[in-house]
């Protein structure tokens, strides 16, 4: 059975590419038509056919509630008394439903794969953002022991999530085997846009009960979101409401319905920020939708329902440090304060409008390790399977936090590319893990790398090594920088007492304690390592043609410590920019199960003309268990930017637009319920 | 059929299909795969090479096309061991790369548009890029390292 356009059905093997599109067309496919739904709406209508008939039979790695067209659902309503008081007790209910498209990851460069069969095990090459997984899919693909997969890894052409999956390498991996030579497979733009797990498609409807003293009595969530026609890792993304509805603002009792839909469309997956850019947007316009209905402030609204220090979100877990969002919101006035910016001095002709809008974010915790050597040469050797997805995390924040342990320059840590036969397990580029948990790891190996260090250098300077300090390359006698010998006398020295120098160091993020009895279905239970965030966005609207100019964007986030500013701050402006493109241009629309963008001519990604040079302060309250107290940095910028910037274009028109993509036409269409506004 | 292209300099003579594009004359036959191909159809700017000056996707530019031209790849931007060009140190000093693939795209966009340019504005150096596609960045950084460049040039 095919469930989507671009599932693989036949492959063919050939000595070039021209000569392997040649032979595609040689093969015939019969296939009957069956009825197919490409509409998550419509998918869990009545009578609407099954993608899966079968699905009961279905071997799920968790046991997690299922149902015909629904993959995953998730449900929590711990108090159903108390909401149906909260709403019947409410001074003002807002409902509201907000949409969001498909968004396409649209790295640079497309998907690729180089397998071959040597010696009885599969060798694969790949830029992939978490080589392990790969491994892992390859073998069970395959139905191999893992350790028959060595999986070596690439610099990546940009990921953003949808390289943590396998694509290309388990076929490759069987075809290398079949023919009995390597076997290299290219996705052309278009088969990499059309097999892409790109971020799903969802429908939030959402009802709020109000005080008019501007508190949130009680809410309740009911979330639709496309899984397309397999599941990869979505049915953890249908707990996502659990967290996203409790974390950031006092809601009062909360009842969450979340269901993940298949559909005959392409699987969907991970892209950075994951279903929390569409439930922070569904979360942040009701927040301004509330505050309107209530005539009150919408920046006051927000700090008058934050959660604060210790308060405990839906899932039970307890939020020691929830007090920062608040600080990101005084960061954020002293930068660009609400009064000044809500001023909106428009040119003839614009409308202006300014949105806020905060989030709560995690930190993955996923295992990783970290091996040091001291090379004979004095440098340092690190070995890890962390992967460097364009953030630097590997090759600027782990190289630099061996640099400042060892002393030496951060030029002089040699970083072996991934490969699963030589490092321990690692769990990926993503959720920004990278620099807190290896970073973590690099910790513990360099403690005892300068341990060994220390014990022979103090043998050759013939001092104690409470004496001695690492530095410039060098272990010298505090106080007395010229008694010192150079690493390299110290690894050279090495090899004749005691062996060569090297350590592992290994680190998991512990997860933190939650309420297990608070929802059904609920895989994905904790946010580990918080950080806080507050965007706001200041936009001008062209009344005449729709189109939308941020002429102002600006950043608070918690970042426990910064250990490259510059590369944080990169992962900020870079991450607003796709969160631009979400809102404003990006988002496939499906039609009969197909995609209509099929190119990136047709799939409008965001241009430099587009894109305002964002402002930003780094909150730096260091996390206890972070390296240099660093938490995760690089995901969670891109959460909040739809609803900072749709809040900001819904205050420029006085309209409320709830769906992403906001596009001119939409612009257009809003204002002209009573009529054009005229430039003035 | 017969290609006789310059590249870097370097003058060759290629056995090329008719249909072959320069890019793929470039990674395949020559062997040069800094120049990257993202979406074969003159999009994303990632193939931006220079052909007898000017900035071209060569993802598009049927090979024959250019014969007896002289292409320039950012292979042949830095000097002979390796050292950067002004324009590619700018790029180290901003933290305009991030993962790195759509770099010598915009590297060689930027050369061509510096030589008629030597001290552009920032929205002039925005419009020049404007054909070449950064999923990283967010493009600030790019801008910046052609205020760097042109900062640090030698007077």
């Amino acid at each position: 059975m095919v469930r989507y356009e671009g599932e693989p059905i036949a492959g063919v093997v050939a000595e070039d590419e021209a000569l392997a599109r040649d032979a595609l067309t040689a093969i015939a496919v019969e296939l009957e038509a069956t009825p197919a739904v490409g509409d998550i709406e419509a998918a869990v209508a009545p009578g609407a056919p099954l993608v899966h008939p079968d699905w009961r039979g279905y071997d799920v790695a968790f046991d997690y509630p299922r149902n015909g067209n629904v993959a995953a659902e998730l449900n929590s309503d711990p108090d159903p008394e108390a909401l149906a008081n909260a709403f019947k007790q409410a001074d003002l209910i807002v409902e509201a439903e907000y949409r969001a498209p498909r968004q396409y990851q649209a790295y640079i460069e497309p998907k690729s794969a180089l397998a071959s069969w040597e010696s009885g095990r599969y060798i694969v090459h790949t830029a992939s953002q978490f080589p392990f997984n790969v491994r892992d899919q390859v073998a069970s693909f395959l139905g191999v022991r893992v350790s028959d997969v060595r999986v070596i890894g690439h610099h990546i052409g940009g990921g953003f999530g949808a390289k943590l999956d396998a694509g290309l390498e388990p076929y490759a991996a069987l075809f290398a085997r079949a023919v009995g030579a390597p076997v290299k497979i290219d996705n052309d733009r278009t088969e990499d846009l059309l097999t892409c797990g790109c971020r799903e498609n969802a429908v939030v409807r959402m009802r709020t009960a109000l005080s008019s003293d501007g508190r949130i009595l009680a809410r309740d969530v009911d979330c639709l979101m496309d899984n397309g026609a397999y599941s990869g890792e979505m049915p953890f993304m249908a707990s996502l409401p659990m967290h996203v509805f409790g974390q950031v603002y006092r809601s009062g009792p909360t009842r969450i319905r979340c269901r993940l839909i298949y559909t005959n469309t392409a699987p969907t997956g991970a892209f950075r920020g994951v279903s929390g850019t569409y439930l922070y947007f569904a979360l942040e316009r009701n927040m301004d939708e509330c505050a309107l209905r209530l005539g009150i402030d919408r920046r006051q609204f927000r700090i008058k329902n934050l959660i604060g220090d210790g308060e405990a979100t839906l899932v039970g877990q307890v939020l020691s440090d929830a007090g920062l969002l608040r600080e990101g919101f005084d960061e954020i006035e002293r930068m660009a304060p609400w009064s000044e910016v809500s001023r909106k001095d428009a040119s003839p002709g614009k409308l202006v409008g300014v949105g806020i809008a905060a989030t709560t974010w995690l930190t993955n915790p996923g295992a990783g390790s970290v091996t040091l050597k001291l090379n004979e040469d004095g440098t340092v050797g690190l070995v890890t399977a962390a992967t460097d997805n364009g953030s630097g995390a590997v090759t600027m924040g782990v190289a630099q936090i061996a640099a400042a342990e060892l002393g030496v320059k951060p030029n002089d840590v040699v970083i072996q590319m991934p490969d699963t036969d030589s490092a321990a397990y690692d769990a990926g580029s993503q959720g920004s893990r990278t620099t807190h948990v290896v970073g973590r790891a690099t910790l513990a190996a360099a403690a005892e790398v300068r341990q060994k260090i220390l014990a022979i250098a103090g043998d050759l300077l013939e001092a104690a090594e409470a004496d001695l300090e690492l530095a410039d390359g060098a272990v010298r006698v505090k106080g007395a920088p010229s008694r010192s010998v150079t690493l390299s006398q110290v690894a050279t020295e090495a090899l004749r007492s005691g062996g060569p120098i090297a350590a592992a160091g290994s680190y998991a993020t512990p997860l933190p304690a939650f309420n297990p009895s608070c929802a059904t279905g609920l895989l994905f239970p904790t946010f580990p390592t918080p950080t806080y965030h507050v965007h706001l966005a200041v936009v001008e609207v062209d009344a005449a043609t729709g189109q939308v100019k941020v002429v102002r964007y600006v950043v608070a986030q918690e970042v426990g410590k910064a250990i490259n500013p510059d590369a944080v701050r990169g992962q900020i402006q870079g991450a607003v920019a796709q969160g631009l493109g979400y809102l404003l241009y990006e988002g496939l629309d499906i039609e009969n199960s197909r995609y209509k963008q099929r190119t990136l001519e047709t799939y409008r990604l965001p241009l430099a003309v587009d894109i305002p040079n964002v402002e930003s302060v780094l909150m730096e309250h260091g996390d206890s268990a972070g390296p240099y107290g660093a938490r995760g940095v690089a995901e969670p910028p891109i959460v909040p930017v739809a609803a900072a910037v749709g809040n900001a274009i819904c205050d420029a028109i006085g309209k409320s637009i709830n769906r992403i993509p906001i596009r001119p036409d939409d612009i257009l269409e809003a204002i002209d319920v009573d009529g054009r506004l005229e430039p003035a | 059929m017969e290609l006789s292209i310059t590249v870097n300099g370097a003058p060759h003579v290629i056995d090329v299909r008719p249909h072959a594009t320069l890019l793929s004359v470039l990674r395949d036959s020559l062997f040069l795969t800094g120049t990257k191909r993202g979406c074969d159809e003159g999009e994303c700017g990632a193939c931006t090479v220079l052909v007898d000056g000017y900035a071209a996707d060569s993802c598009i530019v049927a090979a024959l096309s250019v014969n007896g031209s002289r292409v320039d790849t950012v292979e042949g931007l830095g000097g002979q061991h390796g050292d950067l060009d002004g324009l590619q140190r700018g790029f180290v000093e901003a933290g305009a790369v991030q993962c790195g693939f759509c770099t010598p795209g915009f590297l060689m966009t930027l050369t061509a548009f510096m030589r008629e340019n030597p001290n552009p504005a920032a929205d002039e150096v925005r419009m020049a890029i404007a054909g070449n596609i950064c999923r990283c960045t967010g493009y600030s950084q790019i801008v910046d390292a052609v205020r760097i460049a042109v900062a640090n040039r030698p007077q």
